[in-house]
């Protein structure tokens, strides 16, 4: 009965345009509260605690460094040397430019840590770029939502610092080792549809008119950006750094970067660099605190599990189950952000995963791309939302190309939950 | 069907594309947090970048660090979630909370700022509690074995901020009265730095 009360409660207040963390801290309020008339204080001193357990983790500090990271990329002038070296590899043929697009955010991936945050550093190049070589702005920012949506499987990643929080046994460097290959294949799936697309409907005629960078300029120029990802993912690898050392010691790369080297950063953006990449962080980190109280209400009352035997027993096998765990997160991933999912969800499916036996880190990836997906799907998709203001269309405009994309990243989900493997052969083959 | 022809431009005004922009669309001064926030930002990423650096030049460690560190970033939390409230950028549904007509969306504004403001006064009251029990039973940090309350006293305190500044959403949503096009963020009284 609370229990109902809870998850009604939750969604009530989500609808009527609550901020997602003020619902979940109300609703699990208001349900410890009612099911603890007896106590003193109706037991609501567990919130504040709760809120307060809910932050005070050391690995969470990794989310504003990584989020930092992205801030100071996202301005470093790293992004426009990556497409120009990029297209000197590849040339100017026809749907080349939207091909570079997916690689160059794939890249990016493997800075920073979000999608939104890819997705303007990429559109804020790629758009415009492609809007000159003839490509319709729909498409492009089509093309940026998916490819940022890449981001948060590719290592190093928020959504796998979130869920490694949440998940005892699932380490973030191992998470971070299978999301590579997924992540990898995600933008694979991306490019078929978005070069076929681009062939098909004529589009991007200009280009082959636009002149090709020399190849080792570029090199020359992007290597600064090419480091990156290997500083980062190698040096956690060889040891060297935790996840959140690996992030600060990439912000101070970037500054090198921004500040000596591009000279994109002057002294004065410092502080809009930190305020921006604070508020994005506290954002999360308030949600992250506020979703302590929901799990804590959810756990005393009891909820998860009969929850749990009633999916368990209800005729359906293990594979029925993933199945419409799968619709269930998809559907979900359209109107919420990633990290609200796994922080409301997680709790209530581990004693799942736990009867299933399956493999927590492989579930990590496949709950990371399902969330990944609906991250780029209409109506209400975050990562879209950024490339269409940047495109300045209308997001309806981009869904005749956007839903190719998500068939795409579909077929790549469904191969990483038929074959495990491509999500855990690399971190066993890294030891982890 | 051919695509040749860029797209036609000025279909739709911009919508402001990151906090910056909005942020400027709004002269609201949220001061004291934005220097909190920055400062707390970079003490953070001083502080860790610092430990990697005594790690490999010293062999000694740092560790004690980490008290502070995850004390600051509940800091920044707190105070980074008090200017995101002024700011509109808590993450909500947006297809919700700006679809519909201007009153609606008024009202959705009214009652989330409502909500906040609920669930934040609720907390600060509660922990008030939390910090007098800390100070009671002299409970000391786990770490550096400074008193406890030194770092929850902060709770109650950045927990009202929060409070104070929904309510000041709140009562700016409500001096609105026509739809959001119009410039009346202008016509609301800056709030003061507490």
């Amino acid at each position: 009965m609370i229990a109902t009360l809870l998850f009604v409660a939750f969604l009530g207040l989500m609808f009527v345009g609550v901020p997602i963390g003020a619902a979940l801290g109300l609703a699990g309020a208001t349900a410890i509260a009612l099911a603890n008339a007896d106590s003193q204080w109706f037991g609501l001193l567990a919130v504040p605690q709760n809120f307060y357990a809910g932050l005070g983790k050391y690995p969470l500090l990794a989310i504003p460094m990584f989020v930092l990271v992205g801030s100071i990329f996202d301005r470093s002038g790293v992004a426009l040397r990556l497409v120009n070296f990029a297209i000197s590899i590849v040339g100017r043929g026809p749907g080349m430019l939207p091909l570079v697009a997916i690689c160059v955010a794939m890249f990016l991936g493997g800075i920073s840590g979000s999608g939104p945050a890819t997705a303007a550093a990429v559109g804020g190049v790629m758009i415009a770029a492609m809007a000159s070589a003839g490509y319709p702005a729909a498409f492009s920012a089509s093309v940026v939502a998916g490819a940022a949506a890449t981001d948060i499987l590719i290592p190093p990643s928020v959504a796998f610092i979130v869920y490694s929080v949440l998940v005892p046994g699932a380490s973030v460097p191992a998470l971070f080792a299978a999301g590579l290959v997924p992540g990898v294949l995600a933008g694979l799936a991306l490019i078929v549809p978005t070069v076929w697309l681009a062939r098909r409907h004529k589009m991007g005629q200009l280009e082959s008119s636009l002149p090709r960078p020399p190849f080792w300029k570029s090199l020359r120029e992007a290597s600064w950006g090419l480091a990156a990802p290997v500083l980062i993912l190698g040096g956690m690898r060889a040891g060297l750094f935790t996840p959140t050392e690996a992030a600060v010691v990439a912000v101070f790369y970037g500054l090198f970067v921004g500040m000596v080297v591009h000279r994109t950063i002057k002294v004065r953006d410092l502080f809009a660099i930190l305020r921006e990449s604070g508020e994005l962080s506290a954002v999360i980190l308030i949600v992250v605190s506020l979703a302590g109280i929901f799990a804590f209400s959810l756990s005393t009352l009891g909820v998860i599990d009969p929850v749990t035997r009633a999916i368990v027993n209800s005729g359906l096998n293990e594979y029925g189950v993933l199945g419409l765990l799968i619709v269930l997160l998809l559907v979900l991933g359209m109107f919420l952000d990633g990290i609200s999912i796994l922080l409301i969800f997680v709790p209530l499916l581990m004693p799942i995963i736990n009867h299933y036996q399956w493999d927590v880190v492989w579930f990590g990836v496949v709950l990371v791309m399902t969330v990944a997906v609906g991250q780029f799907t209409p109506p209400m998709a975050v990562n879209l939302m950024v490339s269409s203001r940047i495109a300045n269309v209308r997001m309806e405009q981009t869904t005749r190309w956007v839903v190719w994309l998500v068939l795409a990243m579909c077929v790549a989900m469904l191969l990483v939950v038929a074959f495990p493997q491509l999500a855990l052969w690399v971190p066993a083959r890294l030891g982890y | 069907m051919s695509f040749l022809q860029p797209p036609e431009p000025g279909a739709e005004a911009p919508l402001p594309v990151d906090a910056n922009h909005s942020a400027a669309l709004e002269p609201r001064s949220v001061r004291l947090e934005d220097w909190l926030i920055v400062s707390v930002m970079a003490a953070l990423a001083l502080i860790t970048f610092a430990n990697v650096l005594v790690r490999y030049f010293t062999s000694s460690s740092f560790a004690w660090t980490e008290e502070i560190s995850v004390f600051l970033m509940i800091v920044l939390a707190l105070v980074g979630g008090s200017a995101a409230v002024v700011r509109n950028q808590h993450i909500r549904i947006e297809y919700f909370a700006e679809g519909g007509s201007a009153a609606r969306s008024r009202r959705m504004a009214l009652l989330g700022a409502a909500a906040v403001a609920l669930l934040f006064s609720v907390i600060a009251v509660l922990s008030v509690r939390v910090v007098w029990d800390d100070f009671r039973f002299d409970e000391t940090s786990p770490g550096i074995g400074v008193p406890q309350w030194w770092y929850s006293v902060w709770l109650p305190v950045f927990s009202a901020l929060i409070t104070v500044r929904a309510a000041g959403q709140f009562m700016r949503s409500k001096r609105q009265v026509t739809g959001p096009e119009t410039p009346a963020q202008h016509s609301a009284a800056p709030e003061s730095n507490a």
